[in-house]
């Protein structure tokens, strides 16, 4: 399986994350069209 | 950004070791919340959500880890953290000199060097380098000031 980004989809769970793992959140708002 | 920019392998090395990744649609709720009305939008939040940096439209993916690098930067920033906040905008002044972040990196750190310091020294050098490097930057015009220190 080729490496990929592992993305979040979820704001709070990245949120946690971020306290968890002591990181900045990287956001991506994209277009799904 | 999908079909270039993050299949390069240095950004997924990248964002999966120094970031938590999320990426959200532009008409689920977030987006609103953030007003969103463009996309790419691309935001660096801190661990509570606020945001500290936007860039708008395609990055390359040497332009993205910068942008990134320089956002993280503008977190401590924000904090008042200084002394970590140079080592983010140095990463970029060392690493990729020549993208498009690094004008305000330099910028930056010349601030933050002069907040954790109390020396003007700093905002002259960050003119100085301006000026040699980047002199059609907006960020020179915005450090002009600082030639007069």
């Amino acid at each position: 399986m080729a490496k990929q980004i592992q993305w979040e989809t979820v704001l709070d769970k990245a949120l946690s994350r971020g306290k968890a793992e002591n990181k900045a959140i990287f956001l991506d708002f994209f277009n799904p069209q | 950004m999908g079909a270039v920019t993050y299949p390069n392998e240095a950004v997924i090395t990248f964002i999966n070791e120094k970031v938590v990744p999320l990426r959200i649609g532009s008409a689920e709720q977030p987006a609103k919340d953030f007003s969103i009305n463009w996309t790419p939008a691309l935001l660096i939040l801190d661990k509570n959500g606020k945001e500290h940096h936007r860039s708008i439209g395609f990055l390359e993916p040497e332009e993205l880890i910068s942008a990134i690098v320089l956002g993280i930067g503008k977190m401590h920033y924000d904090a008042g953290e200084f002394k970590e906040a140079i080592t983010f905008f140095e990463k970029i002044v060392d690493k990729s000199p020549g993208s498009d972040s690094a004008p305000e990196a330099v910028f930056l750190a010349g601030v933050s060097r002069y907040k954790s310091t109390k020396n003007a020294l700093p905002l002259k050098e960050a003119y100085e380098h301006l000026l040699k490097e980047y002199p059609l930057s907006p960020w020179a015009k915005r450090a002009s000031p600082y030639r007069l220190l």
